[in-house]
C-alpha cells in the first residue's frame, strides 16, 4: 500500500527529453525498411494476368492492355483506394510490384494526383492518345 | 472636477485585473507545463492559455434550453468579479495589499467560495443531466473542502491575533522557521486549495471520463472563458495566500515569484501522482483527516501561544 | 396503481461520452449516486461488414474482415485464415503458423498495454495512461519493423504470412521484449500497490466463478475471476500446442483482479515469444491457396486479446465465401457489466465498463432473433440474459 508510487517515475521525468515526436518539426524517425508506401510498378516483366487485379480488396488496380501480344500493360493505380495490404505484391510471380518505403506521405490537396499510370514511356503516350487525357505526371 | 485615478488603477491594473489575469494566464502555462513535464509530454507553449481564452471569447456563446437566461449569462461575470476583487486583499507581487481592513480574511475565503458556488449553480441551472450531477459534486466537494480550509488559514491568524490579511502577512514575514511547527497547517492547507480549486486527484466535480465536463457541460463562448479565467486567477490567489501565510511571508517580487513557483510545483505533483478519487471517497477523507489535522494544528497553535508568545 | 412514481433519473453514457472510446447507449438509472438498473444498445457502428463479405472473393474479404477491429486486427485475419484453409484443405506450413503465432502474441502485448492505459485514464490517473501508451511504442516499433504497419498488419495471406523474421527482426523483437518486461513489472507494482488506484480498482464489479459462468464472461474477465477457459489451451492452433501457454487465473474477481490478470498475462505471450522464436521452424512462408474454396461449412477459433473470437464460414465451391458470421468476445461480457452495475455508485460505471475492455466496432453485427419462427421485433438483453446459451 503506497501513496504516490510513481513519484520516483516522474521526479525523473523532469529531467528527461519527452517522448512526444514532434513531426514533422524536429527530428522525425528513422523509417523501417518493411514500411508499406505506395507501390511502384516494373512493366517490364508484366505479363498482363491480372492477378494482382482481382484479389485487390479495395480495387485500386487496374492492368491496361496497350498491346496484348506484345505483352505491353500498363497500370492505372488509384492511391487513394489502396489500403496498402500488399496482396498485389505477393500474388504477382513476376515481381513486377513492390511497395515502396519511401512514399508514405501522400496527403494532396486535390485529387489528380492519386490516379497514377505506371508504363513504359512509349505506351503511356500511346494510352494518353487514345484516352485523350491531360498529361498526368508520371511518378518517379 | 478631481477624479482620483489611484483606486481606479488599482482595480484595474495592478494588484487588481489585468495583472492577476496575466499571472492566472502564466500559472496556468506553468502547471500545465509542469504536470505535463512529469507525464513524460512537452506540454503546451507560452502563449497557449492567452490562446484559449481569445478563442473562447471568439466562439458563438449557446444558450441551451430549459435555463434561466438571465443567470446563465450573469453567473460567469459574477465568478470573475468576485474572484478579482479577492485579489484586492492579498499580498499580491510581495508588496502590501492594495486594501486593508479588519476582518478580510473571511471576505477573501468568501469571495474565493463565490467561485464554485458560481459554477455550482451554473450546473444547476441546466435541465441536462450531466451538469446536474456535477453541481451537486460541487457544492459537495465546497462543503467538505472550506471547513479545514478556513480553519488551517485560521492557525497563522491566531498567532498574528488578528483577522487582517496584512496584519497576519507582517507578522509571519522573516519568520521563516514558524513553517516547522505549522507544518501540519500548511498540509491541509494545500489538500484543502486543491480541493477547492478542483485539481487532480480532486476533480470529480469535474470529471470528463463520467460527467463530461460537471457543471460546466452546457457552457461555451464567453461563459466558459470567464469561468476559466476565475479559475485560474483563484489558483494564483490560493497560491499566495498559504505561501503567504506559511512559507514566512512574501517580502518583495523575488520572494513572492520563488516561493509561489515553488508551491506550485509541489501541487502540479500532487496532480500527476495520484487517481482521480470519488466524491464520497474525498469528502469521507477530508472531514475525516483534514478536519482532524486541522484540529491538531490549532491546538499546538494554541500551546505555542500560550507558552511560547 | 396509484402512489407518487419515484422520478426515474436516467443518466445515458453514449452514443457520444468522453468515456466511451466508440459509441455505444448506456441508460443507467440513477438514485443520487447509486445506480439502480442499466441497459444497453449497440449498432452505431454497423458497417455491414459480414454482407461485404459476401461481394468479395476469398483474399479480398481477408483484408475487410482485418479491419473489423483495429486492436485485434491480426486475430480477426488468422481466425478467418484458418477456417479457409481447413476449409480448402490447405495448411499452412510450420514457420508460417510460428509466425503467426508470434505476431498474435505481439498484438496481446500492445492491446493489453493499450487497455491499461485506457482504464487508467477512466479512474483519472492520466500519469499512468500515458507512461502506458509510451511503452506501448516499444511494441509498434517492433510491428512496424516486422510488418511495415502499425496497426492492421496485413501479415497474413490465405496459406501463410507475408513476412520473414529475419536475424534484424528478431534482435529488435528480444531487445523490445526485453526493456517491455521491465516496464510491465513496473506497472504491475503501481496498479497493486498503488493506494489511490486501489480504492477505484479494488471491489468493483466482483463476480464469482459462477456469476461468471451464468452471465457469459470469457476472455481475461472470466479468468480473472477463476474461469480457467482459454482457447489456447482449451484447442490449440497453430503452434500453441508445441509452445504452449499457462493459463493465467486469478480468484478475486473485481477490477483489480483483471488489471493483476491481463498484465501477468503479458509475461506469458512474452516468454512465449520467446520460446517460439528459438525453435522457429525452417520453411517457406506460405503455399499456394486455391482460387475456389470446396463447398462446406467450419468453425473457427481463436484466443483474442479479449476473448475466444469465433467465425463461422461457408462456402458453396464458389471464389466468394456465401456467409461468414462474427461473433467478437466483447459481446459476451456486457451482461457482467448490466449486472455488475446495480449497486454500485455512477463514478464507478465507467470503471467497471472498461474493466471488460470493451471493443464496440467488434460488436456491432446484425442478430435477427426470433421466437417461434417468428422474427422478433425488441430484443431486450435483461430478459434474454437467462435462456441466451453459451456458444
Amino acid at each position: 500500500m503506497k501513496i504516490g508510487s510513481m513519484l520516483g517515475e516522474i521526479f525523473r521525468s523532469v529531467f528527461r527529453k519527452p517522448a512526444t515526436v514532434q513531426y514533422p518539426y524536429g527530428d522525425r524517425q528513422a523509417v523501417p525498411e518493411r514500411l508499406r508506401g505506395t507501390i511502384r510498378f516494373d512493366p517490364e516483366k508484366c505479363t498482363g494476368c491480372t492477378l494482382c487485379m482481382m484479389d485487390c480488396p479495395a480495387n485500386a488496380i487496374e492492368i491496361i492492355a496497350i498491346d496484348k501480344p506484345n505483352k505491353r500493360f500498363i497500370m492505372r493505380f488509384h492511391a487513394d483506394r489502396c489500403t496498402y495490404c500488399a496482396q498485389c505484391v505477393v500474388n504477382c510471380r513476376f515481381k513486377c510490384i513492390e511497395m515502396s518505403n519511401e512514399q508514405w506521405e501522400r496527403a494532396a490537396l486535390t485529387r489528380e494526383p492519386f490516379t497514377v499510370i505506371y508504363g513504359r514511356d512509349e505506351d503511356l503516350k500511346k494510352f494518353l492518345e487514345r484516352t485523350s487525357l491531360e498529361g498526368v505526371k508520371e511518378k518517379p | 472636477m478631481s477624479i482620483d485615478i489611484a483606486p481606479i488603477l488599482k482595480m484595474l491594473v495592478f494588484p487588481g485585473g489585468l495583472t492577476l489575469l496575466a499571472l492566472g494566464l502564466l500559472y496556468e502555462y506553468i502547471d500545465r507545463k509542469l504536470v505535463a513535464r512529469f507525464q513524460n509530454r512537452v506540454g503546451p507553449r507560452v502563449l497557449q492559455p492567452l490562446a484559449d481564452t481569445i478563442k473562447l471569447l471568439a466562439k458563438e456563446e449557446v444558450i441551451p434550453q430549459g435555463v434561466i437566461p438571465l443567470f446563465f449569462v450573469s453567473l460567469p461575470v459574477v465568478a470573475l468579479a468576485g474572484v478579482l476583487t479577492a485579489g484586492l486583499y492579498i499580498p499580491m507581487a510581495g508588496l502590501a495589499p492594495a486594501y486593508s481592513l479588519p476582518g478580510d480574511l473571511i471576505i477573501t475565503v468568501f469571495l474565493l467560495g463565490l467561485l464554485t458556488l458560481c459554477i455550482g449553480l451554473a450546473g444547476a441551472n441546466t435541465a441536462d443531466r450531466f451538469s446536474l450531477v456535477g453541481a451537486t459534486r460541487t457544492l459537495t466537494q465546497l462543503f467538505s473542502y472550506e471547513a479545514p480550509f478556513l480553519l488551517a488559514l485560521l492557525c497563522p491568524a491566531i498567532l498574528a491575533d488578528s483577522w487582517q490579511i496584512s496584519v497576519v502577512h507582517r507578522s509571519v514575514l522573516g519568520h521563516v522557521w514558524m513553517a516547522l511547527p505549522m507544518a501540519i497547517g500548511f498540509f491541509v492547507a494545500v489538500i484543502g486549495l486543491m480541493g477547492k480549486l478542483e485539481l487532480a486527484p480532486f476533480d470529480a466535480p469535474e470529471a470528463e471520463s463520467e460527467i463530461v465536463a460537471g457543471a460546466l457541460t452546457e457552457y461555451s463562448g464567453r461563459g466558459l472563458a470567464l469561468f476559466r479565467l476565475g479559475k485560474d486567477v483563484a489558483l494564483v490567489l490560493g497560491i499566495t495566500l498559504v505561501a503567504a501565510f506559511y512559507l514566512g511571508g512574501l517580502a518583495n517580487p523575488l520572494e513572492f515569484l520563488l516561493k509561489t513557483l515553488g508551491l506550485l510545483v509541489l501541487v502540479a505533483a500532487l496532480q500527476a501522482l495520484f487517481a482521480r478519487l470519488r466524491i464520497d471517497q474525498t469528502v469521507g477523507l477530508w472531514w475525516r483527516i483534514g478536519a482532524l489535522l486541522a484540529l491538531v494544528q490549532l491546538l499546538i497553535v494554541v500551546l505555542l501561544k500560550g507558552v511560547i508568545l | 396503481m396509484t402512489g407518487v412514481q419515484k422520478e426515474k433519473f436516467i443518466i445515458p453514457i453514449g452514443p457520444q461520452h468522453p468515456a466511451l472510446k466508440e459509441p455505444a447507449h448506456f441508460e443507467f438509472t440513477v438514485d443520487g449516486e447509486m445506480v439502480t438498473s442499466a441497459s444497453v444498445r449497440f449498432g452505431y457502428v454497423h458497417r455491414g461488414l459480414e454482407k461485404g463479405a459476401e461481394n468479395r472473393n476469398w483474399a479480398q474479404a481477408l483484408y475487410l474482415l482485418e479491419r473489423v477491429c483495429g486492436i485485434c486486427s491480426h486475430a480477426h485475419s488468422t481466425v478467418y485464415a484458418l477456417g479457409v484453409e481447413r476449409l480448402a484443405g490447405v495448411s499452412a506450413p510450420p514457420r508460417a503458423q510460428a509466425i503467426r503465432q508470434i505476431l498474435l502474441e505481439l498484438e496481446r502485448i500492445h492491446s493489453h498495454m493499450l487497455w491499461v492505459g485506457v482504464a487508467a485514464h477512466e479512474a483519472g490517473f492520466e500519469t499512468l495512461f500515458m507512461y502506458s501508451w509510451r511503452d506501448r511504442e516499444t511494441v509498434m516499433d517492433i510491428l512496424e519493423s516486422f510488418t511495415g504497419n502499425r496497426v492492421n498488419y496485413s501479415a497474413n495471406t490465405l496459406g501463410g504470412v507475408k513476412y520473414d523474421l529475419g536475424p534484424q527482426q528478431s534482435d529488435s523483437i528480444l531487445r523490445g521484449l526485453d526493456s517491455l518486461e521491465k516496464r510491465l513489472h513496473y506497472y504491475l507494482k503501481v496498479v497493486t500497490n498503488d493506494e489511490s488506484f486501489l480504492r477505484r480498482t479494488r471491489g468493483l464489479g466482483t463476480m464469482t466463478v459462477e456469476q461468471a459462468d451464468a452471465l457469459g464472461a470469457i476472455g481475461p474477465t472470466a479468468r480473472a475471476s477463476g474461469v480457467t477457459r482459454d482457447l489456447r489451451v482449451d484447442s490449440p492452433y497453430l503452434m500453441y500446442a508445441d509452445f504452449p501457454i499457462h493459463v493465467i487465473t486469478d480468484t478475486a474477481g473485481d477490477l483489480q483482479a483483471r488489471f493483476v490478470v491481463r498484465i501477468k498475462e503479458l509475461f506469458e505471450s512474452a516468454r512465449n515469444i520467446r520460446t517460439a522464436m528459438e525453435h522457429l521452424p525452417e520453411g517457406e512462408l506460405a503455399v499456394r491457396f486455391p482460387r475456389k474454396v470446396r463447398a462446406g461449412e467450419v468453425v473457427s477459433r481463436i484466443e483474442a486479446p479479449r476473448g475466444g473470437l469465433f467465425y463461422f464460414i461457408k462456402s458453396d465451391g464458389g471464389e466468394n465465401p456465401v456467409r461468414v458470421k462474427v461473433r467478437t468476445p466483447s459481446l459476451r461480457n456486457f451482461m457482467s457489466v448490466l449486472v455488475g452495475s446495480v449497486g454500485r455508485q455512477l463514478a464507478d460505471v465507467p470503471m467497471i465498463l472498461s474493466g471488460i475492455d470493451p471493443c464496440f466496432s467488434c460488436n456491432d453485427r446484425a442478430v435477427i432473433v426470433r421466437r417461434d419462427g417468428v422474427p422478433a421485433t425488441e430484443f431486450n438483453p435483461r430478459k434474454e440474459s437467462a435462456s441466451q446459451s453459451k456458444s
